[in-house]
């Protein structure tokens, strides 16, 4: 029996009696280890490819950028806010990573040198957060245009729930844009697909796994009786709205339905104008719907 | 008035692995000057203004590799250094007049800016002392305005490009960021375009031939009797 | 902290004490009596002993530094025989000598008047833009103010240049300033702008009005490497660390391209062109007088020794300009630029008791004689460590009067490359003295671009004429793309009508003769193509085995 064998470098230094012993063992047993042709380190001392704390540099240094911001006495509360579900995530990932773990905010501390020291004392959170924090009652007391009428269905994607550690609601059963909808007076349609996976970054390489995906969780909601989907993440629109002409091309007899950003509805509720809805950006177009149930003028 | 070098305070350096005295208040490229080299690659303004002179360097028992314009930066004791005069580095061709302002620009002519890790290697290799990762991130968000008044001070030295572990070309970025910045978003001036208006219509001509036509004391008396708005 | 040694601190004292009295204050420009006076006392150019008069070539008997002198009455580098002119390496239509501001100009028009892009060759004996061009600080004078205009502009100059211009040259300057900064602006330059979207302008030694253009205080910079960016993108054959060394004519008496000298390699090369465009700048790396310099490490008058060897006049040569404001410490920097816009903005000039001596935006002819003057006349010098004198520039009254921020906003180089040694220009005055800035004359030009050999057009500092016997701030950098412009525009219809004849270097035989017949015995050789800053021990022990 001859086989390829990895002494790795501790064999080769502090342990040589270890892999003497091997080898003469092995051979006892007419088992040929033969050191495997130029081998490298097997890794693990590397801490950049063990722990990748070259990525936790970028998030950790927008932390900073809060820290100096305090510093500066430009803003009194250690919060961060984000929109994009994906920043968020990467984020307040990143922070809970650092905090927890001072091995690794150490070796950040290495790399960034001679960069500002982070505090450890920012929180990240995301604009779901910070509504729930103000109160669903304040949101209600905001609203001039009640979404009478308006029935929508809440597309969470993967990154607000994903991992559970992180999810900024319940991972099995989330309520918050839920709430938000009714706080602004719309129905909300409850669909089962509503953590489902959109396709992400499919859509890049794999157009129809996409569209495939996308294709379940609308069916859902126009199922489901939903006139319209809303999510937080610029990619789930993506999929869902933006990309609804692959979709008829798998199936024709689908029959498209607006996505839009949770958000819209929000400044449509508050009584804002076109500029704060710019609804005019949204594929399918969300405006003769609206229309249709009176909540915007007719063009 | 060309001073006499200071002896009295001699440091050792060593360039390119060869050893020299040279007296310790010189910069680097005076001190290389001083021991015996005639620079033809790594000698341009010798002001701070080309970045012909990007020069690398270690000091004794630190790991740390450095960057300098040596024509700015003094010797120290026991200094390792190179030059690195050239950087390679491709300059896409693109005519301004197709462009728009925006993230594309950069998309387009330099993919690889999306490859940043935001490492910051290339700040902190800055002769400059620009932020030149903000202004990286700023064009790849799309923020032709940061990007372009960030790396305004930009003198294409190369280190920046040569630290780069995402081997992006921070000073072209930069440099396609400024075009972009004053044509479409500062614009031209209007009353540089007036006046140029005017001038083409002939509207000084009069004046000029007039003052052409005057001999030499009454230019002078004119010129000594000039009105002077400042 | 304080950036300069115990010795210079008493007079910073003083400085710091008159401060809040001299805000808002000027002494008075000085009459034309006044400054005609203190130009034949002070100013280096009216030394006599300090030229003397050219003995062979075209302009024989015309008077020019002895550093210049010393340069024309050599040796040609090349001799004709050692050269092969049938094999030629490089066969255009248009040749540009140097890339500076006038040559990336002239590439630009030739190309856009009907060169073929593969015709043009534009070679450099350093890199693309490493000139003077790229290293001007404080601005680009245009009369672009509503309450300007190119005749106001023209009186300035001429005033300015003791009327010693050539007046169809000085009216083409002023003319083409505003049609200048549209193409600029067309192309991508980042000018300073107001709030409301105008230029910042502000005035500068000798002008009478507010004229000035500036990119921060890296004006120079800023347009050359808009230029360098568009002439890489029209994609002009260029080459780099490649110097012209001679001029080759023809035997029609036209110059038919030059002998190239590959600085990497040490060989030489061929380049035929039925035109040939010199803007290879001035003079400065020659240390007339001895002075320190603001130049380029390739400013060595090569294209003024090679036009002469090849037959061209020159003009104006004899006049000099010295910055008044070179930095006198720290010992690293001396000599370096220390922008005039640092005057338009309010710093004054000191002497050692922290006193008024001069009104600050003199000609800098006029100015710089006064800073000698104080330093030599009047005994008022600061002197430093080294020996050197030098009167203070007080920096810190620019932000007095205009704001805190000012500075860093406005003077990001001269805050850096101060802050380098440990001194802060917001808070401490500069140390100043004259330095050796910029060659007024040079090789005589047409209003084409012309000189006076078929097939030599001309552009920018290595050309006189334009701004006579003294130059305006910002001036050169207007010259640089009005003329640069121009000598592309006319060497390309020039070429469309040239048939180039037996190519020769029989010139350079004939400039030996002269040297011979005149009795001139020299080891020098020209062009020199680098400044000699060798250790001497290098130059003792020096030999050439390979």
């Amino acid at each position: 029996m001859r086989l390829p064998y990895y002494p790795g470098c501790t064999l080769k230094t502090d342990a040589q009696n270890f892999e003497t012993s091997t080898l003469e063992a092995a051979k006892t047993l007419d088992i040929e280890l033969v050191e495997l042709p130029r081998w490298n380190c097997c890794g693990t001392v590397h801490a950049l490819a063990k722990d990748d704390v070259i990525h936790y540099l970028a998030p950790i240094r927008n932390l900073i950028r809060v820290d100096e911001m305090i510093a500066n006495g430009e803003i009194e509360d250690g919060k961060l806010v984000t929109q994009c579900v994906m920043c968020w995530n990467t984020i307040k990932r990143a922070n809970t990573a650092a905090l927890e773990d001072p091995d690794k905010m150490e070796k950040i501390r290495g790399i960034m040198e001679k960069e500002p020291e982070y505090s450890g004392k920012v929180e990240v959170l995301h604009f779901l957060e910070l509504l729930k924090e103000k109160g669903w009652e304040t949101i209600t007391g905001a609203v001039k245009l009640p979404l009478e009428g308006l029935k929508v269905a809440p597309y969470y994607g993967c990154l607000l729930l994903r991992p559970r550690e992180f999810a900024l609601d319940d991972p099995d059963n989330p309520r918050i844009i839920e709430d938000l909808l009714e706080a602004l007076g719309a129905e909300v349609v409850d669909l089962a697909y509503k953590s489902k996976c959109c396709g992400a970054y499919h859509a890049v390489h794999m157009k129809e796994v996409s569209a495939e995906l996308s294709h379940k969780i609308l069916s859902q909601a126009n199922e489901m009786g939903a006139d319209m989907v809303v999510t937080a993440c610029p990619l789930c629109e993506f999929n869902l709205g933006k990309r609804q002409h692959e979709i008829k091309k798998l199936h024709p007899e689908f029959s498209s339905i607006p996505v839009v950003y949770y958000t819209q509805l929000m400044a449509l509720a508050f009584g804002l104008n076109e500029e704060a809805t710019a609804f005019e950006e949204n594929t399918p177009d969300p405006r003769p719907l609206l229309a249709e149930k009176g909540l915007i003028m007719e063009r | 008035m060309i001073m006499e070098n200071n002896e009295s305070n001699m440091v050792t350096i060593h360039v390119m692995g060869k050893s020299h005295e040279v007296p310790g208040d010189l910069t680097i490229m005076k001190a290389m000057e001083y021991a015996g080299h005639q620079f033809r690659r790594g000698s341009g303004c010798r002001g701070g203004y080309c970045g012909a002179c990007a020069t690398i360097y270690r000091t004794k028992g630190s790991y740390k590799l450095l960057g300098a314009l040596a024509c700015q930066k003094m010797v120290e004791d026991d200094m390792y250094i190179a030059q690195i005069p050239f950087s390679p580095a491709e300059k896409k061709s693109y005519d301004i007049n197709d462009l728009r302002a925006d993230a594309n620009a950069f998309m387009v002519h330099y993919p690889e800016i999306s490859r940043c890790l935001s490492c910051n290697t290339c700040t902190k290799a800055c002769p400059q002392d620009i932020m030149v990762m903000d202004y990286v991130q700023a064009a790849l968000r799309g923020d032709v305005s940061e990007a372009a008044k960030l790396s305004f001070d930009c003198i294409s030295c190369g280190l920046c490009a040569i630290r780069c572990p995402a081997e992006i070309v921070p000073y072209n970025i930069a440099q396609l960021a400024r075009r972009l910045y004053s044509k479409y978003v500062d614009g031209p001036a209007e009353h540089v375009l007036e006046k140029l208006k005017e001038v083409e219509e002939g509207k000084f001509d009069a004046e000029i031939a007039e003052l052409q036509s005057l001999d030499r004391e009454a230019l002078k008396e004119r010129y000594e009797t000039r009105e002077k708005r400042l | 902290m304080s950036g300069y040694p115990e010795s210079m601190q008493e007079s910073l004292r003083l400085v710091e004490k008159t401060r809040p009295n001299r805000v808002g204050k000027a002494l008075p420009e000085m009459t034309a009596d006044e400054k005609e006076k203190i130009l034949q006392d002070w100013h280096p150019d009216f030394k006599s002993d300090q030229k003397r008069a050219l003995k062979i070539g075209p302009s024989k008997g015309m008077l020019v530094p002895h550093e210049v002198a010393d340069n024309l009455e050599a040796h040609t580098i090349i001799k004709p025989g050692d050269i092969d002119l049938s094999n030629i390496d490089y066969d255009v239509d248009v040749l540009i000598i140097g890339a500076g501001g006038a040559g990336l100009s002239a590439a630009f028009l030739a190309q856009e008047n009907g060169i073929p892009t593969e015709k043009i060759l534009m070679v450099q004996k350093l890199r693309l833009g490493d000139a003077n061009s790229k290293m001007s600080q404080g601005g680009i004078q245009a009369a672009v103010a509503p309450d300007d205009n190119p005749a106001i502009h023209y009186l300035d100059v001429i005033g300015g240049g003791h009327y010693e211009n050539k007046p169809e040259l000085a009216e083409l300057l002023v003319r083409e300033g505003p049609n200048v900064i549209r193409w600029h602006e067309e192309l991508g330059v980042m000018y300073d702008k107001l709030e409301d979207g105008t230029m910042q302008l502000a005035p500068g030694g000798g002008t009478s009005r507010k004229r000035m253009l500036s990119c921060k205080d890296y004006t120079g910079l800023e347009i050359t490497r808009v230029l360098i960016d568009e002439f890489l993108s029209r994609e002009i054959p260029f080459v780099e660390l490649t110097s012209a060394v001679e001029f080759i004519m023809d035997d029609k008496g036209q110059v038919a391209g030059a002998v190239l000298y590959d600085m990497d390699h040490d060989e030489y090369l061929i380049c035929r062109a039925k035109v040939t465009v010199l803007a290879t700048g001035g003079f400065g790396r020659l240390h007339i007088q001895g002075f320190e310099t603001t130049n380029h490490y390739g400013s060595t008058n090569d294209g003024v020794v090679m036009a002469y060897h090849a037959g061209a006049n020159l003009r104006d040569l004899d006049s000099t300009q010295f910055h008044p404001t070179g930095a006198a410490f720290p010992e690293q920097i001396v000599g370096q630029l220390c922008t005039e816009k640092l005057r338009a903005r309010g710093a004054q000039p000191l002497n050692i008791d922290g006193e008024l001596f001069v009104y600050p935006l003199e000609t800098r002819d006029v100015e710089a004689s006064a800073l000698i003057r104080e330093c030599y006349g009047r005994e008022k010098g600061i002197v430093t460590p080294t020996g050197m004198r030098g009167i203070w520039l007080d920096t810190p009254l620019i932000e007095v009067i205009n704001g805190e921020g000012t500075i860093e906003r406005e003077f990001a180089s001269m805050l850096r490359n101060f802050n380098k040694f440990g001194i802060d220009i917001r808070k401490e005055p500069m140390l100043v003295f004259p330095t050796l800035h910029y060659q007024n004359g040079g090789v005589e030009i047409n209003a084409r671009c012309e000189t006076n050999i078929p097939g030599l057009f001309a552009a920018g500092e290595v050309t006189g004429g334009v701004h006579g016997k003294n130059r305006l701030m910002g001036n050169s950098q207007l010259e640089l793309y009005v003329f640069g412009r121009r000598a592309g525009v006319f060497a390309a219809e020039h070429a469309k009508n040239v048939e180039l004849g037996e190519l020769t270097l029989s010139h350079l035989d004939q400039y030996e003769k002269w040297l011979d017949e005149t009795g001139i015995e020299t080891d020098r050789k020209a062009p020199i193509l680098l400044p000699e800053y060798r250790g001497k021990k290098t130059l003792k022990h020096q030999i050439k085995l390979l």
